[in-house]
């Protein structure tokens, strides 16, 4: 048998269902994102990770001039390599019999069950193709609607089309890994290659080390001694890249990521926290006449504390029972939809300890920190107050200033002055509330200035490719012979031809401390517009002078104009000077220009270029596309080999998606923030209105009808979305400025510009005054059905 | 008071409301039939849960009867929406709380401006002008910017009449208006509704003080949801309620002809008769003297007791007034002798009017030579 005091919180819990509701859906609310949150970035640290080492990454990956098994047999016995794989990338087009052609890079492999170097995981048909066919990375069916036992046509760079059957569809975790701009990949035999007119040779190296593969120095070490012995062997390294074996190349940006929505994840559970404060606050005003008997007829303040306190564990606990599984659930769902952009695999479902203790500390401790207050004034009133029933909301007088400045407004009607002095009649509940939506709301502004703020970062790339479309081929044309093909076709308005090449930076000690991509245009290029940071752009007459960008700096702090940097290109060994810092995003590749003039005279291709820059009349991506298309059948009908013509638009549409997918995330963060947010007001209008309750019957019996009272109620929850709102829109700034920067230093390395986007601001308000109509619609409702005689007879 | 010939501003008729909880069911009202005309002043009166509150729920529109009609001024007011019963109640009906229920929010003034804005009646530019005229009518207007908190309980509650009285509506209905409040207060109150009756207004109140009662024109007494014979209690004031009730069901109705005897002298006399409307006659008449009228009864009045106290026939006639109907009801011999029995107090006070009235008799006898 339950002793009656239990009973009685029994039926506290089970009698006012609304409000039970309103408390566990608070707590659930933030047990529910620091779940979420937690899990994923839990399960993501161990598997991104897991997953990516499980495709044993190459350490070093290069770019050399072709070679073969010869120089493959030499590298593999060298000391501290583990591994050597050699790869053979060609671009490509591709297309569906009779569709539209779309880039892919072509990687050949010798013997595809030898393959110990980033390994492939099959996920449909033959994960090994034989000769003249070829099998599919997964990404490439985004482009592609393909399946295994198609056909595929693919155009070489001579113009030829073969057609080969797609036989397989694999994963490669590895290949592009960090790299949204990357094309999708293809995979075929070597000896696939002649077939095809192409050398059945290898330009790429994968080397696994020996000893320590997450030690980056032993890698440097490795990869130093390992280029030494290619270019002995006469031929160039354009390109290295390492890699440690367990780190996912993006591990450090999404966990950066993550950071920012565990901080908003304890934001609402700060917030929430809040919410059960107010509630908790109305629940023991509301029972103060019951303290008020119990202890009439004996009950001590411990008990009475014991009661409400098992109260607030049974709110807390039912909350942690609904948002155990859901936290745990959306965890996962969020950790898929990041695993599914990264290209990695997650080890199944499961329950995160990690995250399971912090639900259930948040669940229980939350509650009981933000009862105690409330909870222990209330068990410790004397029995005079609480049956009199002080402090409920019966017409006190009060003298505050809010109430002496609400009391000089007199021009307003008398149902609206009601509503206007009701905002401020709960202070401590409207400072919550408004606490609560907000913060809401700033983060909400915030993710929409700083999604501006990286638009904006976007469209200063845009500055660096105005082109609308580029076009590269397979070996260097004559500057003026390409320049008269392209400028006979239709809408084609300008024509500029670019080297780009690759270089290393050598540091003090002689070793490449970083890899820099040098794009060469004329000086007086017309197609890049820099945003200059530090020092000048090239000028005519510039030899060996560059322009860094400013991803340079993590590499050389400090980095000034004027400055030297020895620089390794084309095989040679010299020192540039450094004239400019240009602002630009790049994460993992630091960008220099040059003059073309003085790279081609390096390169000896004068007056040559195998990269070129068109201008078209119109700039908009489809227009784009159709040119790319026109101009590539064009030159390839010239007899030109084009390896590859893209929209100019293409690639930052890409890079746009990808930041899309983590302003997405920010929003739902953003969202579930409002969430608590209309929590919130729903909350304190549910309470106001119960409180009031006997207010609306005196209305209701001096003439008010249905719509007045809604209104009078609705206007109040509406001056709270409006006065959050107005907050919002000013701590939006800080909260702006602090996102902006970690987002942007996480992706770009950068920091990004301070920027305000209206629209977040017209959202919100748009959101927050639906929210708090639709927040004081149900109570208002509820009020304005309510008979008199259900009013007057609510104590 | 002759109600009959004025048209009734509020009837109800067969009101019957119940009430079900976890209990079972309960009923409030059963079968009410009341006619208030207009500037009347009416006390509705009853102990703790006899239904007096329902009453006025059912009256004011507030609650819904189960069964039956409410009539205000010819608009059965339960055909309406609540919503649009709210806006008719504003427009129609003045409402004062025993606890006042000022809106804490706003000033005296501003409260009672409130349903002048409900109702849009009065142009905006005229409602605080009007607002400030009813608080000086009430004495309140050194008061009219203060908060209801600011007050005190009895100028809340003239403020509340002030209220009431915004829309300038026909009826006000105060629900124990005196209830919280000391004993100038009250009078201060009472007075301000008696000047409001001389006014027009029709007035009705609920209350426990007898003090009240004896102020208003009129007192409807409810007990166990009906309503006592107004003519019953009037005649039998010490009786209790639930007396009075049985007697109400006890007693026969009858409408007499102007003219039309009633009891003839030297008849046996039946029945304990109670004059509702109308008036009636005694008179002493033979056929040998000329006739002597002894007396006459008007309503809440009472013949019959002589000769059912004392026994024998009748000692003069009883007839209708010649200019109008009497109606009458009739308490059986059998039913008034148990009555008395019950109600030691009521037979204490009807055998000194027997007394007296006896004696009055032998007066008229001796001046007329009767005897």
């Amino acid at each position: 048998m339950i002793r009656p005091r239990w009973r009685k919180v029994l039926s506290d819990l089970w009698d006012n269902k609304s409000r039970t509701l309103l408390v566990v859906a608070s707590i659930a609310v933030g047990v529910f994102s620091i779940g979420m949150i937690a899990g994923a970035y839990e399960i993501i640290s161990n598997d991104m990770g897991a997953s990516y080492a499980s495709a044993v990454p190459a350490n070093i990956d290069m770019r050399i001039d072709p070679f073969n098994q010869v120089l493959l047999d030499s590298l593999q016995s060298m000391d501290g390599v583990k591994d050597a794989e050699g790869r053979g990338f060609f671009s490509v087009r591709t297309r569906h019999p009779g569709g539209e052609w779309t880039n892919l890079e072509l990687v050949a492999i010798d013997d595809f069950n030898a393959v110990q170097i980033n390994l492939l995981l099959p996920l449909q048909g033959n994960p090994v193709p034989a000769d003249k066919q070829v099998i599919l990375e997964q990404k490439a069916l985004n482009d592609l609607s393909v399946k295994v036992g198609d056909d595929l046509d693919f155009q070489l760079p001579n113009g030829k089309i073969k057609t080969m059957t797609v036989v397989g569809i694999v994963q490669d975790q590895t290949t592009g890994a960090g790299d949204f701009l990357s094309p999708p990949l293809g995979y075929v035999t070597l000896d696939t290659l002649p077939w095809l007119g192409l050398p059945p040779l290898y330009n790429h190296l994968l080397v696994t080390v020996n000893g320590n593969s997450n030690d980056i120095d032993h890698i440097r070490q490795v990869s130093a001694a390992v280029t030494d012995k290619i270019e002995k062997s006469g031929r160039q390294v354009y390109r290295t890249k390492l890699n440690m074996s367990n780190e996912h190349p993006m591990a450090s940006t999404v966990k950066a990521i993550l950071g920012i929505l565990m901080a908003l994840g304890l934001l609402i559970v700060f917030l929430s926290g809040s919410l059960i404060a107010n509630t908790l606050n109305s629940l023991l005003t509301q029972h103060l006449p019951h303290i008020g008997v119990m202890k009439l007829i004996g009950a001590r303040s411990q008990q009475i504390f014991g009661m409400y306190i098992v109260l607030i564990l049974s709110f807390g606990l039912i909350a942690l029972l609904i948002a155990l599984p859901t936290g745990g659930q959306a965890a996962y769902a969020l950790s898929e939809l990041i695993a599914s952009k990264m290209n990695f695999n997650l080890q199944g479902y499961r329950i995160v300890p990690l995250a399971f203790t912090l639900q259930a500390i948040v669940a229980l401790l939350v509650p009981l920190a933000a009862g105690f207050i409330p909870v222990n004034n209330g068990s410790r009133i004397k029995v005079q107050a609480a049956i009199s029933g002080n402090g409920t909301a019966s017409g006190k007088a009060s003298s505050g200033w809010l109430e002496r400045l609400g009391s000089r407004v007199k021009w307003l009607s008398r149902p609206m002055l009601i509503s206007l002095r009701n905002t401020f009649r709960r202070k401590r509940r409207l400072l919550l509330t408004l606490l609560t939506l907000t913060i809401g709301g700033a983060i909400f502004i915030g993710v929409f200035n700083v999604q501006r703020s990286l638009n904006d970062y976007m469209v200063m790339t845009g500055k660096y490719f105005i082109a609308d479309v580029t076009l590269s081929f397979d070996r260097p044309y004559r500057v003026n012979e390409i320049n008269q093909a392209v400028m006979r076709i239709p809408h084609v308005q300008h024509v500029e031809g670019w080297l780009q090449l690759g270089a290393e930076i050598i540091n003090s000690a002689g070793d490449t401390s970083a890899n820099l991509s040098i794009l060469a245009p004329p000086v007086d290029s017309k197609l890049i517009e820099p945003i200059m940071l530090q020092g000048r752009w090239l000028k005519p007459g510039d030899t060996t002078a560059i322009t860094v960008g400013e991803a340079i700096w993590s590499d050389y702090p400090g980095l000034k104009p004027g400055d030297q940097l020895k620089l390794k290109l084309n095989g040679q060994e010299d020192y540039w000077t450094v004239v400019g810092i240009f602002r630009f995003i790049s994460r993992d590749q630091i960008i220099a220009y040059a003059s073309y003039d003085y790279i081609s005279q390096l390169l000896s291709l004068t007056g040559q270029s195998s990269s070129y820059r068109v201008v078209t009349d119109q700039h908009s991506l489809e227009y784009q596309k159709q040119m790319a298309a026109t101009i590539d059948s064009n030159l390839r009908g010239l007899g030109y080999h084009v390896s590859e013509s893209q929209a100019g638009l293409a690639t930052l549409q890409i890079a746009s998606e990808s930041l899309a997918i983590l302003i997405n995330f920010l929003l739902i963060m953003a969202l579930l923030t409002a969430t608590v947010g209309s929590i919130g007001l729903t909350g304190t209008m549910g309470m106001n209105v119960m409180e009031r309750t006997r207010e609306i019957g005196i209305m209701r019996a001096i003439g008010a009808t249905d719509s007045q009272i809604m209104k009078t109620v609705m206007v109040e929850g509406l001056i709270i979305g409006m006065i959050s709102w107005f907050l919002a829109a000013i701590v939006s700034f800080p909260i702006t400025i602090l996102l902006s920067r970690i987002i942007s230093m996480a992706i770009f390395n950068s920091p990004s510009k301070f920027m305000l986007n209206p629209l977040g601001f017209l959202i919100w308000l748009g959101l927050v005054l639906v929210l708090a109509a639709v927040a004081s619609v149900l109570p208002a409702r509820n009020a304005a059905h309510l008979t008199i005689r259900e009013v007057l007879a609510y104590e | 008071m002759n109600s009959a010939y004025t048209p009734s501003l509020i009837q109800l008729r067969q009101v019957v409301k119940r009430f079900k909880n976890s209990a079972g069911e309960f009923v409030a009202l059963r079968g009410v039939n009341v006619d208030i005309p207009t500037s009347e002043f009416v006390a509705i009166v009853g102990k703790s849960g006899s239904g007096k509150s329902t009453l006025l729920n059912m009256i004011t529109g507030i609650d819904h009867p189960t069964s039956g009609e409410v009539l205000v001024n010819g608009v059965n007011i339960y055909q309406m929406t609540e919503s649009q019963r709210a806006l008719w109640r504003g427009c129609n009906m003045g409402i004062v709380f025993q606890f006042f229920q000022l809106m804490p929010m706003l000033t005296l003034h501003e409260n009672t401006m409130l349903p002048m804005d409900y109702c849009n009646v009065f142009s905006p530019a005229e409602r605080p002008e009007r607002a400030m005229e009813l608080l000086k009518m009430v004495g309140l207007e050194q008061q009219a910017h203060k908060l209801p908190a600011a007050v005190s309980s009895g100028q809340q509650q003239t403020a509340a009449i002030a209220r009431a009285m915004a829309t300038d509506p026909p009826i006000i209905v105060a629900d124990e208006p005196t209830g919280n409040l000391d004993s100038r207060s009250s009078d201060e109150i009472i007075e301000l509704f008696n000047r409001l009756v001389e006014q027009g207004k029709t007035i009705i109140l609920v209350t426990h003080d007898p003090s009240i009662t004896k102020r208003t024109l009129r007192t409807l007494i409810i007990s166990d949801g009906e309503i006592i014979d107004e003519a019953v209690a009037q005649a039998l004031p010490l009786l209790s309620h639930a007396k009075m009730l049985k007697v109400t069901h006890l007693v026969k109705r009858m409408e007499i002809s102007p003219g039309g005897m009633i009891i003839r002298k030297g008849q046996n006399v039946d029945n304990f008769f109670i004059i509702v409307r109308g008036q009636v006659e005694i008179v002493l008449e033979s056929s040998k003297r000329p006739e002597v009228t002894l007396g006459q009864l008007g309503p809440g009045e009472f013949f019959g007791e002589i000769e059912l106290i004392h026994g024998g026939d009748s000692i003069a006639s009883v007839r209708a007034a010649p200019d109008a109907p009497v109606e009458l009801v009739a308490l059986p011999h059998k039913d008034f002798a148990e009555m008395l029995v019950g109600s030691p107090l009521t037979e204490e006070a009807l055998s000194r009017i027997v007394q007296a009235r006896l004696a009055q008799n032998r007066s008229a006898d001796r001046r007329t030579g009767w005897w």
